[in-house]
């Protein structure tokens, strides 16, 4: 082998495919006898369903079954119509009660998908209306509408971290700063929807399905349907985009139900509005409070965070703990004392959107920083200089930080955006000021986590590597590909990887909070170490030397001193009349923080994502709108196993965090998502990329660590905090809500002008 | 019962190929392709002719195949990204975007491509900037624009040098 794959440029393995169209998504599978079904959705926000009437529809052409909640809740075939992965909560259709509006309430099936749109018009859910909160800090005060009976005060997940002596450090500060935040919900919006086909053959459940997490929905499904774990079978294609939104559980225990009751197997696909009803980013409200020295040294803190859980748990309980240990950010916090609180509301059911639980507490830490700096005088690069961990400290939650690089992340964006040289452009005209901002940002990685991987080697020469990682536009089977060819010493071309299926692919916890390339390379190097052992062990035998005396080179094995002797590795295999040999790696990060919900202390993160943007915007006086003219993202990467797909994430993310930061936001009118399409509510385009964008993938100095961090959302969470403060930077306004949209930097405009006049 | 959906038969000249084809009567010319011709790049996304992952060329010009029904095309071109391609040889574009790594996740990348080759092929003479805003009509969420404005600056000083 005459190139390492770890840094090599090499193309997705199905480029060619992905270019012209003809890969395959999850939405262009087909089941034979294949039935179509349509979700019937709650027009109201909260309510107690009286009854759904369903005979109209169940006449209509086509239609094959009408499915609602209470079906469900009465049919023997299912255990537990209830699914969640911080709490069992959610039914597959609404059973008894809505509680957000445009919750499912009913499925219809028919045999095409056309008549199963026309068939569910029919159907007319009444439902009696109560009254509703959509708001998480209301939902959180006494008296508020009780979303689930079960939890009466809306509680969805508490956690506190406590550490050294807040109040006395406060007291001894030369100043203390309180701001509250606010960032608002979102949509993470893959382009493909969600999508899934369900097949039952002889009790056992087929599915495929547009999920990040095969082996957590087979293990929900399994539960529903009260099965063995064996007994469901989950296929992931290669997303259309996932950014969170093909996290957990969706869609799969509703068309599952579907198949059961039609006995058919049936497919669905959301459309656009559908996809807003099904998964959204958490609102949050942030109070920070922070204490500093005569030095800017952030001595004492207190961080109050309240999160928007939606009507449903999802993730949201443990969650929580997440939010946690990140809201202190990249800064060395002795005395600190935190909360952190999910409520239940009547809105979407929360989830992932990339850089979950980061993006909302980084813009608060960052943005109070900045303001901080600005009151003390003192320059906001240096102020975070003089707060960032270095190796070797402690962090909040006790544990001590290694191979943290935030010093190095900040130096490199400020020097890419010209820091303390002027912002102001020649030749702009006078309504247009311009400035800048930085923000830097660290991210835990879930902890501890499990990923397995394999590798086969086959008598006919072919090389297989197995992992249930999901390849969502990141390029993990190619990446996959790379990392076996490395740790077998072979060219990543002849590493063939298959798509998961939890019949034949490993378990994997997830595929998100950027775990992947380190928690898969680790598996396969395992797995590569074992099967070159074996390999060896065979090879000796049949040339009758030492195991020892046996080596590998390029995929075959060679005796040392004799390169003479060498023999392909499926030549050895066929020689042993062997056809496939095969082994397992393991990747099983140990620690974890949350044993003690009010007591947060250990390790929270095997490692710590790190990254930090730099941005330069240009803000129009007369209309508030702020453009985003250059911006430079870097990331911690560890080694970079690929350089182009490494860019992409950290310019993606950047790219994608100015939706959340500009533009994106939940609209709801009592109750009602008024922007669920593509018209109201904006995603970046071509014309939203920054003129100048920039990104650098940091590595380790020292040759010898080739420990791999991901690089998939370092960039995304400093982006708004960045812009943000860059705003500032160019017109003397503070934006403590995203987004800043430009009726609101107007509006702060306006209010600052009354003020100083 | 099952009863039969109204449908009717049209001629659809796609990809260089004229076929008769069964339809139901109100199908959009995405569902067809989709449906009846087989092609996975024309992917319906956001249904209301926002986003351009459905963009097909209709006589050599980009729309969305969401936004119109099939009954009303019967006379026209349609290419499809499959049908840019000559065989295993790519369109100049297609190669552009593999050169440049011009796909993430590559639901968007198809009406891309096809985007950018109806706009150069309409218009001769069109520079980068137009070229970019022409593009505001397709939505990438993986944020792959700086690769496909890399191709794009390639293929327009591709054609200026053979101009």
């Amino acid at each position: 082998m005459t190139v390492n794959p770890i840094g090599l440029d090499y193309p997705m393995k199905d480029a060619r495919d992905r270019v012209v169209g003809t890969m395959r998504f999850t939405i262009d599978h087909e089941v034979e006898g294949m039935a179509h079904a349509r979700v019937v959705r709650s027009m109201v926000p909260h309510g107690t369903i009286t009854s759904i009437d369903t005979a109209e529809a169940a006449a209509m052409p086509g239609v094959i079954a009408v499915v609602t909640g209470a079906d469900l809740a009465a049919d023997d075939r299912i255990a537990s119509p209830f699914f969640g992965i911080g709490r069992k909560d959610q039914p597959p259709l609404a059973i008894g009660k809505v509680r957000y509006a445009g919750e499912p309430v009913a499925v219809v099936v028919a045999e095409t998908e056309r008549q199963a749109r026309a068939a569910a018009e029919t159907v007319w859910p009444e439902i009696d209306e109560t009254p509703f909160a959509t708001d998480h800090l209301e939902a959180s005060r006494p008296g508020a509408p009780v979303v689930h009976d079960d939890w009466p005060d809306n509680a969805c997940g508490a956690f506190r971290l406590h550490r050294g002596d807040p109040d006395a450090a406060f007291a001894t500060a030369h100043r203390v700063y309180e701001m509250t935040y606010t960032t608002p919900s979102a949509n993470p919006v893959p382009l493909e929807p969600h999508v899934g086909v369900a097949h039952w053959e002889d009790g056992r459940l087929t599915m495929w399905s547009s999920t990040q997490w095969p082996h957590v929905v087979r293990n929900e499904l399994a539960n529903i349907f009260g099965l063995e774990r064996e007994a469901v079978r989950v296929i992931a294609f290669p997303l259309g985009g996932g950014f969170g939104a093909k996290g957990q559980v969706k869609m799969e225990p509703l068309i599952a139900c579907a198949a059961l009751v039609a006995g058919r197997p049936v497919r669905l696909q959301l459309d656009r509005d559908e996809v807003f009803f099904t998964v959204a980013k958490h609102a949050a409200t942030m109070r920070f409070r922070t204490g500093v020295d005569a030095d800017g040294q952030m001595i004492a803190r207190e961080i109050e965070l309240h999160y928007d859980a939606g009507a449903y748990a999802n993730t949201t309980p443990g969650g929580m703990g997440n939010a946690v240990v990140r809201s202190p950010g990249p800064y060395r916090s002795p005395n600190i004392h935190i909360t952190a609180n999910g409520w239940y509301t009547n809105t979407v059911p929360t989830g992932s959107y990339r850089g979950a639980l980061t993006t909302q507490v980084a813009f608060a830490y960052e943005s109070h920083l900045d303001e901080i700096a600005h009151d003390l005088g003192i320059d906001p690069v240096e102020l975070r200089r003089r707060n960032l961990l270095h190796d070797g400290d402690e962090y909040a939650t006790g544990e001590s930080m290694h191979d943290v690089h935030f010093a190095e992340l900040l130096d490199d964006v400020a020097n890419a955006i010209g820091w303390g040289e002027s912002a102001a452009a020649d030749g702009d005209p006078p309504h247009i000021r311009r400035g800048r901002g930085v923000a830097v940002i660290l991210k835990s990685t879930p902890t501890p986590s499990r990923s397995e991987a394999r590798i086969a080697c086959r008598a006919d020469g072919t090389i297989t590597a197995y992992s249930s990682g999901v390849d969502m536009g990141q390029g993990l089977s190619t990446t996959i590909a790379q990392l076996a060819a490395s740790a077998l010493g072979v060219h990543p071309d002849v590493v063939d990887v298959v798509d998961p299926d939890t019949d034949i692919t490993p378990y994997d916890a997830m595929t998100a909070g950027s775990r992947l390339t380190h928690a898969a390379g680790i598996a396969l190097g395992h797995a590569a170490t074992d099967l070159l052992a074996a390999l060896a062990e065979l090879a000796a035998d049949q040339m009758e030397v030492a195991v020892d005396d046996v080596e590998h080179v390029d995929g075959a094995v060679v005796v040392r001193g004799a390169p003479a002797m060498r023999t392909s590795w499926g030549q050895v295999l066929a020689d042993a009349g062997v056809a496939e040999l095969a082994r397992d790696g393991v990747f099983q990060s140990e620690g974890g923080a949350f044993a003690e919900p009010m007591d947060v202390k250990g390790v929270a993160s095997v490692h710590w994502h790190q990254g930090a943007v730099a941005a330069e915007v240009a803000v129009d006086i007369e209309t508030g709108k702020v453009t985003v003219e250059r911006c430079h993202g870097a990331a911690f990467a560890g080694r970079v196993v690929n350089p182009t797909r490494a860019r992409q994430q950290s310019e993606g993310s950047i790219i994608m965090g100015l939706g959340p930061t500009l533009f994106e936001e939940y609209l709801l009118d009592n109750g009602q998502l008024v922007n669920p399409n593509l018209s109201d509510y904006m995603i970046p385009s071509v014309l939203d990329v920054p003129v100048a964008l920039t990104s650098h993938n940091m590595e380790h100095v020292d040759r010898a660590n080739n420990e791999i961090h991901g690089v998939g959302e370092m960039t995304i969470p400093a982006v708004a905090p960045a812009v943000a403060n860059a705003v500032f930077d160019a017109v003397g306004v503070r934006i403590r809500d995203l987004p800043l949209r430009a009726e609101r930097v107007l509006r702060a405009l306006d209010a600052q002008e009354t003020t100083d006049g | 019962m099952a009863e039969a959906e109204e449908t009717v038969t049209v001629t659809l000249d796609v990809n260089g190929e004229s076929r008769e084809v069964e339809i139901v009567a109100d199908e959009t010319l995405v569902e067809t392709l989709r449906r009846r011709f087989g092609l996975r790049s024309v992917r319906a996304t956001c249904g209301i002719g926002i986003c351009g992952t459905c963009t097909v060329q209709l006589d050599g010009l980009a729309v969305s195949s969401c936004s119109l029904l099939t009954q009303q095309v019967t006379d026209a071109e349609i290419t499809t990204s499959e049908g840019l391609a000559d065989g295993d040889d790519l369109a100049a574009v297609q190669e552009a975007f593999l050169e440049h790594r011009a796909y993430q996740c590559s639901y968007c990348i198809p009406g891309m491509v096809v985007a950018v080759d109806a706009c150069m092929k309409n218009r001769p003479d069109v520079t980068f900037e137009e070229l970019r805003e022409e593009l505001a009509g397709n939505l990438c969420r993986c944020g792959t624009y700086p690769q496909i404005l890399e191709a794009a600056r390639d293929l327009i000083s591709a054609r200026n040098q053979a101009g």
